[in-house]
């Protein structure tokens, strides 16, 4: 009878041990990688609502840049309207002499 | 017990042990996958945890970033409506300044026109309220070449009236016949210096000194009504 022969099952275990490790070891790798997917996913998402964002404040931009210059525009119009009561104002008091 | 009997019973215990290895192989073949799972969902998890909050912090700064620009904007927008108002008031000033050279403006009227009238009463007016603010028995009296005839046309009554008031005796009034104020603006030199009328009055010595020319006193009650001007400007005006 081959001494040897009962040598099968350690070999096998031996080897179940270490495809054990080799898996365990793996599962660094394959998280490591299916965190890199999540992350290009999350990016993808991030960019696409920067530039969302993006077209939304520079629309925000104009809008306040248009009712800037109405505002400009209704202040020139209705100042216009008593600017020649101040002016006569000025020249009632600088011609207005109190002794 | 025979041969036979010890080989088969070998054989069994063999055939035990590797059953018992083979089960004991699939245990560690299951536990390792338990494990690997465990292990990798552990991971991903913690990795995916801090890939979050990466980002939301990202999100965050962009947020900020977002008010912070809206912000400054808005911040420039109504500096800009402030300015603007400013403008509007500056033009006010402006205006009236260029209103004051009409108050004055006598080089082509007629002596004895109405106009020339009025402005030669408030040269008066001005050197009367110059010398009850001086109270000094001697002044000087700077004015404009232009100015010099009405000056001099009035400088008695000036005096006199003066005097009534003051209740005290006429002034001597020395007027600079060196020494001139400078001319009304002009197109060709307008960053020059220029005065639209009026008249300087000091001191003999120069220690005091009264001025009331006409830009001077535009100076002050444009400063002074400045708040009034803003309301009646902008009163109604929705900044």
């Amino acid at each position: 009878m081959d001494p040897f022969k009962g040598q099968g099952g350690i070999q096998m275990l031996l080897i179940a041990e270490q495809e054990a490790q080799h898996i365990v070891s793996n599962a660094k790798d394959e998280a490591e990688r299916e965190a890199t997917e999540y992350r290009s996913h999350i990016e993808e998402e991030y960019q696409k609502s920067i530039s969302e964002n993006t077209g939304s404040s520079g629309s925000n931009v104009k809008r306040l840049e248009e009712e800037t210059n109405a505002k400009i525009k209704n202040l020139k119009k209705s100042t216009s309207k008593v600017s020649s009561e101040v002016v006569d104002m000025l020249l009632k008091y600088v011609t207005n002499i109190k002794t | 017990m025979n041969d036979a009997d010890v080989s088969k019973q070998i054989q069994q215990m063999v055939q035990f042990i590797r059953q018992e290895a083979e089960e004991k192989a699939n245990e560690i073949s299951v536990s390792a996958e338990e494990e690997f799972n465990i292990e990798k969902l552990q991971l991903v998890e913690a990795d995916k945890k801090k890939i979050r909050q990466e980002y939301e912090r990202k999100e965050r700064q962009v947020e900020i970033r977002k008010k912070i620009e809206y912000s400054m904007q808005l911040n420039a927008s109504r500096i800009k409506v402030l300015q603007a108002q400013d403008d509007v008031i500056s033009s006010m000033k402006e205006a009236a300044s260029k209103e004051l050279l009409n108050v004055s403006h006598h080089r082509h009227l007629n002596l004895l026109s109405h106009h020339h009238h009025e402005y030669r009463n408030l040269l008066k007016d001005l050197i009367v309220q110059c010398l009850l603010r001086l109270k000094e028995p001697s002044v000087l009296l700077r004015c404009r070449k232009d100015d010099l005839h009405l000056v001099e046309h009035v400088l008695d009554s000036s005096a006199q009236e003066y005097a009534e008031k003051a209740n005290v005796d006429p002034p001597e009034i020395i007027v600079d016949n060196q020494v001139y104020l400078p001319p009304g603006p002009s197109h060709h030199n307008s960053h020059d210096l220029y005065c639209s009328g009026g008249v300087v009055l000091a001191s003999r010595d120069g220690k005091i000194v009264c001025e009331n020319t006409l830009d001077a006193r535009l100076d002050v009650v444009f400063r002074k009504k400045l708040p009034e001007i803003r309301k009646q400007l902008f009163g109604q005006v929705v900044v």
